[in-house]
């Protein structure tokens, strides 16, 4: 696949205004995007997810590293690798509350040298993409936020770039216009063949249209995996046995001293064995177990688990065996 | 073509915007005539009768050009200002044109816009004191944009103080005094008054539209002289602004306010 931004050993530190003292805000980070992905950024507060994004942006000066945006690097050839990002970082406070719709997005493409003619067509399709035709005449202070929202993703649209970096796209939203942003952005993708990175603290969204993600904690990336196979890897090591017959006292005690995170209850109809498992293999040792006293299996399930679960036990610290 | 669209775009939004914020721009249109009406007021009733038509005739023309470098060398700063606090200064700052650039045209536009308002204003206080200034479009027009363009450089200098340290509006409350000392002190009180910004450019505006000069009259070192002085403080200005926006990057002070 064709890397489209390509960020290498960046380093960042700030020296806090009070306190004079340095903090390394972004540390030896080190990915890849690539075309026509949707990337997730994430990150706890304060993790160096904002200072990365700025950075690609080019808002941002790297103490050390490099970041090159379809093979341009960004700090030396700041304004020729803006061609190919634009973004949306503060939302609705991205536009001109006292200009219209129609007149923002004609002022953000002029700003990139191109004509209110060239462009006339263009805004129409968003307009209508984003739903925003019969309101292109308002002035966007008497917009909704999620149109305001919705309007500040279109002025990233227009500026025609490969790159798409959206802040938090759906802060703030309610559920329907969350969702209609959603798919929004899931047709930009498929229709327009654009990169979008996308940070985000709704774990939903980013499981819901994002194919990787990239986790930071601490200014360091802590994972770089699809968010399928991320899910997969944890799901896989949670199982929960439903038995037709009650465990021994024995079977019991063999079972926690294997598996220590293990809960066991009983009802009047089955009894139920909740495992973690290092490694899928390791369910043989509770088959072994469970043979001691031929113990019938009703069923075996795999716990499913969601983003914000995995999302949290990586930031936890709790990743090692994903990632292996 | 890039340029061109680019100065378009901005010199639509800077109507579109004053348009919007009509009670605004009218507010400053009145305490512009305002102010004219008292500084007429005390020539006409406390000044020397004898020089009194002379000194309303340089009343006019330096307070036309304290307006004019008010309205040009603050603009940079307010705008960066202005920008930061809406939230759209990073956004600008993404355009492959530069922010500089985009800043530039927008304040030509906005020159554009207050010349046919002071323009206006002129004939108005004209009008109101009975003094009938020598209006030789060909004379005024290059000593005119020569004046501006050294104005543009202050007004970058002051764009990169905004673009690091943002709340600069004292330093621009202070400013104003500073462009009205540089407007009204005539050239000939010091030679150092060659080496500040514009000075000579308001000084030969008034020789021709109170002295009736033509550019035949004024000769060419004045002018060379002038297109220097506006040259050096247009580099310089753009020198200042590009290295207080690199410090901003550095320093991730650019959206901040």
């Amino acid at each position: 696949m064709e890397k489209i931004i390509e960020i290498s050993q960046l380093n960042k530190s700030y020296r806090k205004r009070k306190s004079k003292e340095i903090v390394q805000a972004v540390k030896d980070v080190d990915f890849n995007v690539y075309k026509g992905e949707i990337l997730g950024l994430l990150g706890p507060n304060g993790a160096g997810k904002t200072t990365t994004i700025k950075l690609i942006c080019g808002l941002l000066y790297p103490d050390s590293g490099e970041i090159k945006i379809k093979g341009v690097p960004n700090t030396a050839k700041r304004l020729e690798s803006l061609h190919h990002i634009s973004a949306v970082l503060e939302g609705n406070r991205n536009l001109y509350w006292r200009l219209t719709v129609r007149e923002n997005l004609e002022y953000f493409a002029g700003n990139r040298g191109r004509s209110r003619k060239e462009v006339k067509e263009e805004i129409d399709e968003l307009l209508q993409i984003f739903r925003l035709k019969e309101k292109e005449n308002e002035l966007v202070n008497r917009l909704s936020r999620g149109m305001q929202q919705k309007l500040a993703i279109a002025v990233a649209m227009l500026a025609n770039t490969e790159v798409m970096l959206l802040d938090e796209p759906t802060l703030g939203l309610d559920v329907q216009t969350g969702l209609e942003v959603r798919e929004i952005l899931k047709s930009i993708v498929q229709n327009y063949q654009r990169t979008v990175i996308i940070s985000s603290h709704d774990m939903e969204v980013i499981q819901d249209i994002c194919d990787r993600t990239v986790i930071i904690n601490q200014g360091t990336v802590v994972i770089d995996q699809r968010v399928d196979e991320l899910i997969k890897l944890f799901e896989v090591r949670s199982y929960r046995l439903t038995l037709n017959e009650a465990l021994s006292p024995d079977q019991q005690k063999a079972i926690s001293a294997r598996f220590p995170a293990n809960d066991y209850v009983e009802d009047e109809l089955f009894s139920y064995l909740t495992v973690q498992l290092e490694k899928s293999e390791d369910i043989y040792q509770i088959f072994q177990v469970l043979q001691l006293n031929r113990t019938p299996i009703d069923s075996i399930d795999r716990k499913s688990i969601r983003f914000d679960e995995v999302f949290l036990k990586i930031i936890e610290g709790d990743f090692q065996h994903a990632v292996d | 073509m890039l340029w061109i669209n680019l100065f378009r775009a901005n010199l639509r939004k800077e109507y579109l915007e004053l348009k919007r914020y009509l009670p605004n721009t009218l507010a400053l249109v009145l305490t512009f005539y305002f102010i004219f009406l008292g500084l007429f007021g005390v020539i006409h009733f406390f000044g020397d009768p004898s020089t009194q038509d002379a000194n309303i005739q340089f009343v006019i023309v330096n307070y036309i050009f304290w307006f004019l470098a008010l309205s040009v060398i603050q603009m940079f700063g307010f705008e960066i200002v202005n920008e930061a606090i809406r939230g759209t200064l990073e956004q600008l700052s993404m355009s492959p044109m530069g922010i500089w650039r985009i800043l530039s045209t927008r304040l030509i536009a906005s020159t554009i816009i207050y010349g046919i308002i002071i323009s206006i204003l002129l004939v108005i206080t004209m009008l109101t004191a009975g003094q009938w200034l020598n209006i030789d479009i060909v004379s005024i027009f290059p000593v005119f944009v020569l004046t501006v363009f050294g104005m543009y450089g202050v007004g970058l200098m002051v764009g990169g103080l905004a673009i690091v340290y943002k709340q600069i509006q004292a330093f621009l409350q202070i400013l104003q005094f500073l462009l009205a000392g540089l407007t009204f002190i005539p050239l000939a009180a010091s030679p150092l008054m060659y080496f500040l910004p514009f000075v000579i450019g308001v000084d030969l505006v008034r020789d021709i539209m109170i002295d009736g000069q033509t550019l035949m009259d004024i000769g060419w070192l004045p002018l060379l002289i002038l297109f220097i002085n506006a040259l050096v403080y247009f580099i310089a200005g753009l020198l200042f602004f590009k290295y207080c926006e690199r410090m901003a990057m550095k320093k991730g002070l650019l959206g901040q306010y």
